[in-house]
């Protein structure tokens, strides 16, 4: 039979005939006692020796009790410096003196409070009188004496010593361990100890050992150091998993500056240049030349779609419009300036419909920074470029996307922007409130965007904040805690992984 | 967004819908692009919507769009004008900058106090619309029998002047005051003045309109106090001065739209320039050729002849039908009211309302396209998981940043030959001073994370891949745009070596080979500091951030840190 080390050796110390405490075991096998007691519940859950128990008054010897067991009762000292000072005429030894000789120091209190009770004599008047009694007899010395060898003094005495907190009595459950008919003959068959082992190492893999080893128990359930990994940003998340979704609706994924000018944030989407979105959103001018190149031939176009309208009963706007404010470099207020790139043939070449491009970007605004509203912020765009789309295809495209993050029952709100015509404010149900919110702005391009880009087709688009999509699934109420340098790293830790 | 407050009890008497509830209303009315917003103090419904349809500005506009959804009202209105009496004559002293007029005479108003307030309503939103702030097109309107019109023509008419003053020209009292003024005063010290002053005070001469007693209105500031309009008034006087004539004609119209559903009747007024003589308001209806197939095509439902005429009937259009074989087109013709028909597509944006775009059946596309992920965004994506798996958070941080957080507090100045040392991109006129420019390198804002988050538990490994740019006249856009890796270790045995073998282990995964050899840099320790040079060339730094640059981050541990360009790893 293979034991554990500790069993072995329990087993092997315990008798058949007579019961032994675990202190006994303990001190016989060298193992501590919390480690026999294991070893022989164990043993004795395989049946092979049997527990049992009483309860056991015992009395101790406190540290201080121990002291004066090993050297002397305080008033016993004083006992003696006084017989040995006292003599002749003089009965009595002056306190300070008996103090001295006995060498009490702070005991000295211990030993007066306790001199004339012991019957050694009297204190009085700064005098100790000694009686003539043999120090070496005291009946106390000889109780914690008695404590001390395990034996016990009789009531009165151990009262006396327990209210000179010199002993404490206690009850304590003691185990005795006796070896069964199974042990007995187990040992007779032979028992061999296997090794326990904290740690599963390698030298025990490669040399086979871990084959005769018993691994401790772990307490499983005890708590472990906490451990961050990193996490990818939660707007970052947010952002792939809308890309995700975008590529699987077919859409394509645009790229481009972030610093732009003007003709392509702006006059590309038929924003007259006094409209006060122009001034209102105040986008971030930038300190920086004119943008030298722009196709003359499309700038020609914009202007005039500006300026004399497109098609045979369309008309521009009573604005004015000129060269030097649209080669102005912004920091782009929206990412439909990508979108005018694209759709113009300049980004990647002439686009055949029908197309899907969306971005995930960043974008810039002028706008008061609060819990809501950041400087900084990304703006998902999409579009489709196909021949005769309609508004319903518009609407289907919308309620699919929104569906993938659990937001239904679409409502469109006839709107106005400049570039799209007809143009829609997008709500739809939160999805845990139930509230009807604004969710996107779309419509459909302008004829006066599409055809100075060289567009003959139909393009639908939309546009969303990312951070309101996020805190709609989060239930995040201050943005600020996420994006930028006052985010809160908690945060960004402990927020649940949304897939 | 404009945003209209609505007496609900105006709306159901000017609609002659007693039997509507608020609700009702709302809902009516977001179908046709006006969101409610919320209730005013005295119950008035706050209504948004886009500032294309500004002949709603005012409950009249409001009622007159819903009487027509309602099919109450059909067709083109366009109220009965009285030949004029009055002539604005303008002058050739009237200034360059602010030439064009235009007017109309309001007679027989009954102004209770909710009608003045729609209409001071009305002239402000214009104004903050349209007017641009004023600066395009300012509304006056006067109480007609406080004026005193010179002579004018043959058979008795009346005049007024626009002309041009002397700053400290003529005196007179405006609005909201009780001493006459010279216009420079009212610029200098009437509350209103202060605020419209920049409009007009770099001008020689102020625009002003006269009549017989003298000034009365100092356009696009304020008006005199003697022709001042209260509920007592039931002739008015409406003058626009701007830089746009059609701009302010336009206003012009919405104005008398709003008084005219009051009852009251206009009056034209003629306009005299030195060369031209204009008669107004210009009432005048636009016609535009709208085809039946765009309608459906556009809808993506199929419509009968009569349902579309119905349907620009109840946008207040009026459809002449025209067929040519198998094609049919309308003639529409649009109110003068209307500022937003530029194409023939908003008008059909009209017809959309009136069908109620909610009532279409959305429809997926039967288009067909392959989908996919730019080559830049995909290759952020893998080295920001790349960072993940080292251990690092990835933050994403703003671009703007200050100079002092990007040059100063990084121990680094612009235009230097360091990493971060690129010439700023600023902002022209920054509205903050924590964001005056773009960020040359990301690590001024890891640093910024790592201060505001000292009461966080340690290790603090964080990591950015964004944007950088440094001003550059080689780029078109003078911007040199680039994306970049910055990454941080900060813990209280962070070394040299703690940002080395992240670094390396982030290389390997691209097959990039990096090398370190010394450099100096303000921003890291000397001795511990070292370019970033991948597959031969130098792209970024490394090092252990200087203890000065530390303690001015409030920070208490020792940081290790990197940056490079992040096309290093293509």
């Amino acid at each position: 039979m293979r034991l554990p080390e500790s069993q072995v050796a329990v087993l092997e110390a315990a008798s058949a005939t007579e019961q032994r405490t675990i202190e006994q075991v303990s001190e016989a096998t060298g193992l501590k006692p919390e480690t026999v007691t294991g070893a022989a519940f164990d043993l004795e859950d395989a049946g092979l020796i049997e527990v049992s128990e009483r309860t056991d008054a015992s009395t101790e010897l406190t540290d201080e009790g121990h002291r004066y067991h090993e050297a002397e009762l305080p008033e016993v000292s004083l006992h003696r410096a006084a017989l040995d000072g006292a003599g002749g005429d003089d009965p009595g030894v002056d306190i300070g003196r008996a103090v001295a000789k006995s060498e009490l120091g702070d005991r000295a209190n211990i030993a007066l409070s306790n001199y004339e009770r012991s019957g050694y004599g009297t204190v009085s008047n700064g005098v100790v009188v000694p009686d003539e009694v043999d120090p070496g007899a005291d009946e106390v010395t000889a109780a914690l004496a008695a404590v001390a060898d395990g034996d016990t003094p009789g009531d009165d005495l151990l009262d006396l010593l327990e209210r000179r907190d010199l002993v404490v009595r206690q009850e304590r459950t003691v185990r005795s361990v006796t070896l069964t008919d199974e042990g007995v003959t187990a040992l007779m068959e032979g028992v061999e100890a296997a090794e326990t082992v904290d740690r599963l190492t390698p030298e025990l893999l490669t040399s086979d050992e871990w084959q005769d080893v018993e691994f401790a128990d772990y307490n499983v359930e005890a708590d472990a150091p906490e451990r961050r990994g990193g996490k990818v940003h939660i707007l970052r998340q947010t952002a792939e998993r809308v890309k995700d979704t975008l590529v699987g609706m077919g859409f394509r994924e645009m790229d481009g500056p972030h610093a732009d000018s003007e003709f392509w944030i702006n006059d590309c989407l038929f924003m007259p240049q006094d409209h006060p979105a122009r001034t209102h959103w105040d986008q971030f001018a930038l300190d920086v030349p004119p943008m030298g190149e722009i196709p003359a031939d499309l700038l020609d176009r914009v202007r005039s779609a500006h300026l004399a309208g497109v098609g045979d009963d369309g008309q521009g706007y009573h604005s004015p419009w000129t060269e030097e404010v649209a080669r102005g470099v912004d920091l782009r207020g929206h990412t439909t300036s990508l979108s005018m790139r694209y759709l113009s043939g300049h980004e990647i070449g002439d686009l055949e419909p029908p197309e899907r491009f969306f971005s995930v970007e960043k974008v810039y605004r002028n706008d008061t920074l609060d819990p809501t509203h950041l400087l900084e912020f990304f703006q998902i765009e999409g579009w489709v470029m196909a021949e005769n789309l309609s508004v319903r295809d518009l609407m289907g495209t919308f309620e699919e996307f929104y569906a993938q993050f659990g937001i239904t029952d679409l409502r469109f709100k006839p709107h106005y922007n400049p570039y799209t015509e007809p143009s829609f404010e997008l709500f739809g149900e939160h999805p845990e409130t139930g509230d009807l919110i604004e969710i996107g702005n779309s419509g459909m391009f302008r004829e006066e965007v599409l055809r100075p880009l060289g567009v003959e087709c139909d393009v639908m688009a939309w546009g969303l904040a990312l951070e309101r999509l996020l805190m709609l699934m989060y239930g995040f109420d201050d943005i600020r805690d996420v994006h930028g340098t006052l985010c809160d790293l908690d945060l960004l830790r402990n927020t649940e992984v949304l897939h | 967004m404009p945003v209209v407050n609505v007496d609900p009890d105006e709306l159901r008497r000017l609609t002659g819908h007693d039997e509507k509830s608020d609700e009702a209303f709302k809902e009516d009315l977001f179908a046709l692009g006006l969101e409610f917003e919320g209730e005013t103090e005295d119950g008035q419904l706050q209504l948004e919507f886009g500032p294309d349809r500004l002949d709603r500005l005012s409950v009249e506009g409001v009622a007159r769009s819903l009487r027509y959804q309602y099919g109450d009202d059909r067709g083109v209105y366009v109220p009965n004008t009285n030949d004029p009496d009055w002539t604005v004559v303008v002058d050739d002293s009237v200034p360059d900058e602010r030439p064009y007029v235009t007017g109309a005479v309001i007679r027989g108003v009954d102004l209770d106090d909710d009608a003045l307030d729609s209409l001071i309503q009305l002239q402000e939103k214009l104004h903050a619309t349209m007017g641009r702030k004023r600066a395009k097109g300012a509304i006056g309107i006067h109480d007609l029998t406080m004026l005193k019109g010179a002579g004018y023509g043959d058979d008795g008419g009346n005049s007024v002047t626009y002309r041009g003053v002397d700053p400290e020209g003529d005196r007179f009292v405006p609005l909201d005051a009780d001493r006459e003024m010279t216009p420079a005063d009212v610029l200098e010290s009437h509350p209103t003045g202060e605020t419209y002053a920049p409009l007009v005070d770099e001008y020689d001469r102020y625009p002003a309109i006269y009549d017989e007693l003298g000034l009365f209105s100092f356009p696009p500031v304020i008006n005199g106090r003697r022709t001042e309009v209260s509920t007592d008034s039931r002739e008015l006087f409406v003058e626009l001065t701007g830089t746009d004539q059609w701009t302010i004609d336009r206003m012009c119209n919405v104005i008398c739209y709003a008084l005219d559903a009051r009852g009251a009747t206009v009056e034209e007024v003629t306009v005299e320039y030195p060369d031209e003589r204009l008669v107004r308001p210009n009432f005048e209806v636009d016609e535009k050729t709208v085809a039946h197939e765009r309608i459906e095509g556009m809808l993506g439902v199929d419509l009968d002849v009569e349902e579309a005429v119905d349907l620009f009937e109840r946008s207040g259009l009026d459809a002449d039908p025209e067929a040519d074989g198998e094609t049919v087109t309308y003639e529409v013709s649009i109110p003068p009211y209307r500022t937003d028909v530029l194409h023939p597509l908003d008008l059909i944006d009209d017809v959309g309302r009136a069908y109620g775009f909610n009532d279409l059946d959305p429809s997926y596309p039967d288009v067909s396209t392959v989908g996919g992920r730019h080559e830049r965004s995909v290759h952020e994506s893998a080295v920001r998981t790349s960072l993940v798996g080292l251990g690092f958070e990835d933050l994403l941080n703003f671009h703007m940043i200050s100079e002092a957080e990007n040059y100063d507090r990084m121990g680094i100045g612009p235009g230097t030959d360091v990493v971060g040392g690129g010439a700023p991109v600023t902002i022209t006129e920054p509205y903050s001073e924590d964001y005056t420019m773009l960020r040359t390198w990301a690590l001024p804002s890891l640093l910024m994370v790592l201060e505001n988050n000292t009461h966080r538990a340690y290790p603090q490994d964080l990591a950015e891949v964004g944007l950088a740019a440094a001003a550059d006249d080689g780029e078109n856009t003078g911007v040199a745009e680039r994306r970049t890796v910055a990454g941080a270790v900060a813990r209280h045995d962070a070394t040299y070596e703690d940002a080395k073998s992240r670094l390396a282990a982030l290389c390997h995964d691209f097959d990039a080979d990096l090398a370190t050899p010394a450099t100096t840099h303000p921003t890291f320790i000397d001795g511990r500091a070292a370019d970033v040079v991948i597959d031969g060339e130098t792209v970024g730094v490394i090092g252990e951030v200087h203890p000065r640059v530390l303690v001015e981050h409030d920070l208490e541990l020792p940081v290790a840190a990197f940056e490079f360009r992040l096309d290093a790893l293509a």
